[in-house]
């Protein structure tokens, strides 16, 4: 660095200049002359300066008494100073996010999810994270299931084990009056569907079942008996107004 | 743009539904239902053959890691574009104190080295020029 001093400032001495003099703060002297056998060099020093930061000033301009004086950076139209929102055209998008508010849940978003889609994806090993992490095997084609591979969904008859049953399935809530959502197509169910998945006729199985109607029975007398109208209990009342 | 969303949505929405229907099927299977399970697992295929085309147009959208927390805890993803617009706003105001305090201090500043120093102050002004008040 005190190389370039003396080539700007014409010192021919080796031995970098002490002082404040060398650093150009000294009480006004004038500077020397610049010889002319130096010009090129100090021509080539902006160029090496270039990764510094805004170029210097060519040493031949009237910068005194100013030393080392940069370039202002070239303005940038876009700072700060302007509203990014306006000018990015957000203003809708910031109403309607920031304007009103914006339900908390997952299922207000996705209202027509089946399924209890509140909680936490890792208590049931269903978060995209480790989708993210474990990605699945890919690459493979989705090739539709022959008679031979559908044996292998031959199933056994009869309601699923408790531990095995999905009982946060739950049926999909009112449609969103949002017009960029298709009507949902009503795919017919199977003519095969069994008729215990229908909730009418399993209430009527559950009442079919002879101990329950017992139960049922044994309430409807217990109510009976301790109801004022019953005609054995006015006269066994304590309270009862005479 | 949309229509690729459109799309997608609907071909998940039906996916969706195909599995809920196949949920009610296993939940209480009787041989009957056989051949309706088959159906629905065919068309739980078709299905997937459907959302990979999809995957073609939209292979240029990015959604950003944090949106996947969101999702991850049952939140609104909504409320992630919230936050960052709240946040985009804040820093925008924060910036824009600082330019304006920087500014007023430059104006105040060159007029105080202006009475202090006025012959350099004019030869600073000639060479950089009087700068416009941003």
């Amino acid at each position: 660095m005190t190389e370039i001093y003396s080539t700007l400032f014409g010192q021919n001495d080796t031995q970098p200049p002490t002082g404040p003099a060398a650093l150009g703060f000294g009480p006004g002297k004038p500077l020397p002359p610049m010889p002319t056998n130096q010009a090129p060099v100090a021509a080539q020093i902006p160029g090496q300066l270039g990764d510094e930061g805004p170029t210097l000033r060519k040493p031949g301009a009237m910068n005194e008494p100013f030393y080392l004086l940069r370039e202002l950076p070239v303005g940038n139209d876009l700072t700060g100073n302007t509203n990014l929102i306006t000018h990015y055209s957000l203003e809708h998008a910031f109403n309607k996010f920031c304007g009103k508010k914006v339900k908390e849940k997952l299922s207000n978003f996705l209202p027509e999810l089946p399924g209890m889609i509140d909680c936490p994806g890792i208590q049931d090993g269903s978060s995209l994270h480790s989708l993210i992490e474990k990605p699945p095997v890919c690459g493979n084609s989705f090739s539709p299931l022959t008679g031979a591979l559908l044996t292998g969904f031959r199933l056994h008859t009869g309601p699923l084990p408790e531990q095995y049953r999905l009982m946060h399935i739950q049926p999909p809530k009112k449609k969103s009056k949002n017009k960029y959502r298709h009507h949902r197509p009503q795919d017919p169910l199977p003519p095969e569907t069994p008729s215990d998945s229908d909730p009418k006729k399993k209430k009527k199985k559950r009442d079919d079942d002879p101990d329950r109607k017992k139960k049922k029975k044994d309430k409807k007398k217990k109510k009976n008996r301790h109801s004022p109208d019953h005609p054995g209990l006015t006269g066994s009342q304590p309270n009862s107004l005479r | 743009m949309a229509e690729k969303f459109d799309n997608l949505e609907e071909h998940l929405e039906k996916f969706v539904e195909n599995i809920r229907q196949l949920g009610i099927i296993v939940s209480d299977f009787q041989p009957s239902s056989q051949t309706g399970l088959s159906q629905k697992l065919n068309f739980m295929i078709t299905g997937l053959q459907d959302i990979e085309k999809c995957r073609q147009q939209l292979h240029d959208i990015n959604v950003p890691l944090e949106v996947f927390e969101y999702i991850d805890q049952g939140r609104n993803p909504q409320l992630y574009t919230k936050e960052c617009l709240e946040s985009a706003l804040a820093k925008n105001e924060q910036v824009k104190g600082k330019i304006d305090t920087l500014t007023k201090f430059k104006s105040l500043l060159i007029s105080e080295l202006g009475k202090i120093f006025p012959e350099e102050m004019t030869k600073y002004k000639a060479i950089h020029g009087d700068d416009p008040p941003s």
